[in-house]
């Protein structure tokens, strides 16, 4: 146990010498915490809009008002009849562009159905997604509000009870901020990349410098060394989970509602498996940019984008859920971090989540060991 | 032009040249000479400013202070002028290992505007140079120390430079390669070559036609081998020989008629004024104090311990 | 000419000498078009649905199917209690519950205002309000339904907002992804290997020695960079390639203009990482350096990924300070919208400026002093 120790001393000493570690530690993070944060989201907001309206009623007029007062467009252009729209939409100076024809206003009123026609740029598929549901519900409600009123007009006001009154609710998030979803996300990629990166390469450094032939000379078993190295950023890791938990909560007000035991239990089961990853890197690599290709190539971005911090895996092709299953623990440990932080659950409903992680962690940790001393031989 | 002419005849010319790095003097008021087609030693340990004067030398540094010209160029003038006509070999390996013998010689030929015949020619010359016969097509990386050094300074040649900086072109390989190299040197010198060569082996400046002694910054001595030697003409140098060499060297030093010592492995050499005095006081004081057997005789001093006297005249004066 | 040649003839020799060259100009790209191809996929978002009714009478089982039938939701389970809700939201089994009150059928058949209650998971921002948006939907057709019968009076005046998508209108986040994958490996390649070559040269000593040569610093600046231009034109052919052919993402502009405008985003990655190895004195600084103070803000901020319309105002105008902002624009107008220069010179001359800015400074900074 000394000996790990000193190794694990020598290793902290190593690393509050070197900024650039550090920094890669402590200030990407930080940096993806306020980027996530403040300025990357997919929500939807202020659709700029344009509106080409040849009717000019005001039927018209009072279409483009509901558009515009409920919040989701911005009008950033009236376009003269006659204009060149495929110019407006191909320059991008408006995403959507509202097109009411002559007579709408006219065929209303003769209890006709009246058309009106809204183009929407289609390139990013995930904001036009949006955009569609928007009109979807706001022309719902037009209609709605037109029924009662000509119901009531008609006198047969008893007929709006027969509508279906539904209370959405909304659990966990009632306000749908999106830190509450993003700060699970960035601890578990936060945890790879100072895991992962940061132990490939610490002892591929080693072995491009020959220090590791010198410990391997000295009287220290297999695992001294590679608890040695793994102690040290097991607790920076550690460290930078406090450090996000307590930005998310200065910053975004985002709290911890599930128990601390039960959330540090899971992070260190998920910790140790990506320890064994970065060791794993390392057996393989021999230089650090090749331990940081190899680990941003199957860590950082598979985390990223497989574990569904960003994108939903159900929605993605099996062989990729596959992959996501065997390669990508931050699949269950994400499940985790948002059970415990956000939904203020314990441990108990996950504990096929944690039984995977297990499984993943030995066979990662054994697979690393079993290499490092093969390369010892 | 008559200036000019002059100033061929000094290669490199230096005048109260001082380079500071922040508060660091890492060249401290250096003045010197190199005259054409003569082989300059620089001599001086680790970290005495060689690689610094150098490099103001070829243009690389500007510097602080003082003047320093190369084939009659001022290197604040025009470095780009001095870097055409000199040929340089850095302290490292300069050589792109991943490369070919011949890629790496047709690069720095090329470098220099060197193509068609007039490359060809050079290239000939370099292997039979470099008696790299027959391994042109071998990776550079792969070949054994003292080949990367004499290809090196092939490509630092290639374009016939009228003067070659080297800078310890010879650390870190193995003696007889070393041996090699300097016969190269000294033939280049044949073909009227002025070659400023620094090195922290003192055998190897047995080679130089002059030497400087550098040491923290500061020129020590300027001189031939026997110029420089002749500090030691009214002294004379002891090699000693005894069983406690550590115990002998701390009652030594205290002695009014030692001037100086210095340990050489298993032995010790001692300056004194005189040295049949110096040999009788000497056995006389080691056998006194039970040091005994004690074996003394004079001996032709060599360039360390000139590089010692004037060391320790310096950290004396300090 | 011919010193720049020989330049340029070394680096192409040395890079074909470096082992690290194929995995990161082949598994890179490889392993990015597939994530964002196929991973990063936000469009047939399927909601997990958890039903619970407590009625179980015909018109609960039709408002049921209506949520079933529509292609937005994928039944998961169904529970008998308000209570059981929770663990299927807890464990993410579910994103939605239906919950469908005793008695809603009896209110159906009088005309009784009939309740139904919907329960989103929100921790999952975006999901939930998609979600909800769906049931919406659905909730307010059945709604219309159930009033028409009740009227028989057939047919009202309706508003109807017909809506066409341009330039996708199958909505395929693909055609969004891809083409962006083109511009984050291009700026990721040349820029880090660039400056990484440069780097490696003042590691082993050879810029010293290459310094002292009588080389032009400009000769060695463009020879230097001119192989890592190439590469990115190769990957730009061959991720292109992979998208039109194997992504289905149409390629609607010219091709010509694609190449140019990569051109001068190439201005800008290659001045960037020379500008990093001016500064870096080693690999890994120059790895770093390049990662994370230039890369990670430039994809993040480009609107590749995330749409600067989302991004708070002040971001917004810190976007205009991206060039991969306006390769971004020009990309997707190329290849979606296909318009040509007519539509796009703005940001082609922003990029341009951007690119001979970075260029003129970090040649500025790379002397041949030490
Ligand atoms: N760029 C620099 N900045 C600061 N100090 C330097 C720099 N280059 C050299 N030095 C310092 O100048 C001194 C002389 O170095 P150098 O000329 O390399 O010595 P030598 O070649 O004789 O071993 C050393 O102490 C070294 O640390
Ligand atoms: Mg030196």
């Amino acid at each position: 146990m000394r000996r790990t120790w000193a190794i694990a001393i020598k290793e902290i000493k190593q690393i509050s010498r070197d900024p650039i570690t550090l920094l890669m530690l402590i200030g990407a993070p930080m940096l993806m915490l306020v980027l996530y944060g403040y300025a990357l989201n997919f929500d939807v907001e202020d659709v700029a809009l344009a509106v080409q309206d040849r009717d000019l009623s005001s039927a018209s007029r009072e279409l483009v008002d509901r558009l515009i007062g409920s919040n989701r467009f911005e009008l950033v252009a009236t376009l003269p009849p006659g204009s060149d729209i495929q110019e407006f939409l191909d320059r991008g100076d408006a995403v959507a562009v509202l097109i009411i024809p002559e007579r709408f206003g006219q065929k209303l009123a003769a209890g006709e159905t009246s058309e009106a026609q809204l183009l929407i740029d289609g390139v990013d598929s995930n904001t036009a997604t949006t955009v569609l549901g928007y009109v979807n519900g706001i022309a719902a409600g037009i209609n709605a509000t037109r029924a009662r009123e000509s119901l009531r007009v008609e006198g047969n006001e008893h007929l709006l009870s027969a509508m279906i009154n539904y209370q959405p609710r909304v659990w966990y998030n009632p306000e749908m901020v999106s830190s509450l979803f993003l700060v699970p996300g960035l601890i578990a990629f936060l945890l790879m990349f100072t895991a992962v990166l940061s132990t490939a390469l610490s002892v591929v450094r080693e072995k491009e410098r020959g220090t590791l032939e010198q410990l391997r000379v000295k009287p220290l078993r297999t695992s001294h060394i590679l608890l040695g190295k793994l102690l040290p950023y097991l607790a920076i890791s550690l460290a930078g989970v406090v450090l996000i938990l307590v930005a998310a909560r200065v910053l975004f007000g985002v709290e911890v509602r599930g128990p601390y035991p039960d959330l540090f239990l899971a992070t260190c089961l998920f910790l140790v498996g990506a320890l064994g990853w970065g060791l794993l890197i390392s057996t393989i690599a021999d230089s650090q940019a090749v331990a940081f290709q190899i680990g941003v190539l199957s860590a950082l971005l598979p985390t990223l984008l497989l574990s569904g911090f960003l994108f939903p895996i159900r929605n993605m092709p099996q062989p990729l859920q596959i992959i996501s299953y065997i390669l990508v623990p931050a699949r269950y440990y994400l499940v985790i971090l948002r059970g415990i932080i956000v939904k203020g659950s314990d441990l108990s409903p996950f504990w096929d989540q944690m039984a995977y992680m297990a499984i993943y962690t030995f066979v990662v940790l054994t697979l690393a060991a079993v290499r490092f001393k093969r390369q010892e031989g | 032009m008559s200036e000019e002419t002059q100033n061929r005849r000094l290669v490199v010319e230096a005048k109260h040249l001082v380079k500071r790095f922040g508060k660091f003097t890492a060249v401290d008021d250096l003045t010197l000479s190199v005259n054409e087609g003569e082989v300059f030693g620089f001599l001086g340990s680790n970290g005495a400013g060689k690689t610094t004067a150098i490099r103001v030398f070829c243009g690389l540094l500007k510097p602080t202070s003082g003047m320093a010209r190369v084939l009659g160029i001022d290197v604040t003038d025009d470095p780009e002028e001095i870097k055409r006509r000199i040929g340089y070999m850095s302290q490292r390996f300069s050589l792109y290992e991943e490369l070919t013998v011949l890629q790496n010689l047709r690069f720095f030929g090329g470098v220099y505007g060197l193509r068609g015949k007039a490359y060809k020619e050079r290239e000939k010359w370099a292997i039979e140079m470099t008696n790299l016969q027959g391994k042109e097509h071998l990776q550079t990386g792969d070949l054994p120390g003292g080949w990367k050094q004499r290809l090196a300074l092939a490509c630092a040649v290639m374009h016939r430079p009228k003067i070659v900086f080297l800078d310890e072109p010879t650390s870190g390989v193995d003696p007889i390669s070393r041996r090699r190299f300097w016969r190269l040197i000294d033939e280049m010198a044949g073909e009227g070559i002025t070659v400023f060569v620094t090195t922290h082996y003192l055998d190897e400046a047995e080679h130089c036609d002059r030497l400087a002694l550098m040491h923290a910054g500061k020129l020590m001595a300027l001189g031939t081998v026997s110029e420089l030697k002749e500090v030691f003409s009214d002294r004379a140098v002891l090699e000693v020989k005894c069983p406690d060499i550590i115990a002998a060297l701390d009652l030594m030093s205290g002695q009014d008629w030692v001037l100086e010592t210095s340990v050489f492995g298993t032995r010790m050499h001692v300056v004194v004024r005189n040295a049949q005095e110096g040999k009788r006081l000497t056995l006389q004081l080691l056998e006194g104090s039970g040091n005994a057997p004690v074996e003394a005789r004079e001996i032709v001093p060599s360039l360390e311990d000139v590089f010692i006297h004037h060391i320790e005249k310096e950290e004396a004066a300090k | 000419m011919y010193v720049l040649w020989r330049v340029i003839v070394k680096e192409f020799l040395q890079l074909r000498q470096d082992k690290r060259i194929i995995p990161t100009v082949v598994l890179g790209p490889v392993v990015q078009l597939i994530l964002f191809g196929y991973a990063a996929n936000l469009d047939v978002a399927t909601v997990p649905l958890l039903l619970v009714d407590q009625d179980r009478s015909a018109a609960s089982r039709e408002l049921v199917d209506n949520f079933v039938s529509s292609t937005y939701f994928e039944l998961m389970g169904v529970e008998d209690a308000v209570k059981d809700v929770e663990p299927w939201l807890v464990a993410g089994r579910a994103d939605l519950a239906l919950v469908i009150g005793a008695g809603y059928g009896n209110a159906v058949a009088a005309g009784r205002s009939p309740q139904v209650q919907v329960i989103v998971d929100g921790s999952n921002s975006t999901a939930a309000s998609l979600g909800l948006g769906y049931a919406n939907g659905i909730l307010q057709a059945e709604s219309a339904r159930l009033v028409a019968t009740r009227l028989q009076a057939g047919e009202r005046s309706l508003i109807e907002i017909v809506p066409r998508v341009w330039y996708n209108p199958d909505l395929k986040s693909r055609w969004f992804y891809v083409p962006a994958v083109l511009a984050m490996i291009l700026m990721i390649i040349t820029m880090v290997l660039a400056s990484m070559g440069i780097v490696r040269e003042k590691e082993i000593g050879t810029l010293e020695q290459l310094m002292v040569t009588p080389i032009r610093s400009w000769q060695l600046i463009v020879g230097k960079l001119s192989p890592f231009a190439v590469l990115g034109l190769i990957i730009t052919f061959l991720v292109t390639g992979i998208a039109v052919g194997w992504f289905g993402v149409p390629l609607r502009g010219s091709l010509m203009l694609l190449i140019l405008m990569t051109m001068l985003l190439l201005l800008n990655t290659l001045g960037l990482g020379l500008l990093v190895s001016t500064i870096a004195n080693n690999q890994q600084q120059a790895m770093m350096g390049s990662a994370f103070v230039v890369m990670l803000p430039q994809i993040y901020l480009s609107g590749l990924i995330f749409p600067i319309d989302n991004m708070p105002e002040v971001i917004q105008y810190i976007t205009y300070a991206i060039p991969l902002r306006y390769y971004a624009t020009i990309l997707r107008g190329i290849f979606l919208k296909g318009v040509g220069i007519d539509v796009l010179w703005p940001e082609a001359l922003a990029l341009a400026a951007f690119g001979i800015g970075f260029l003129a400074l970090a040649s500025l900074r790379f002397q041949k002093r030490l």
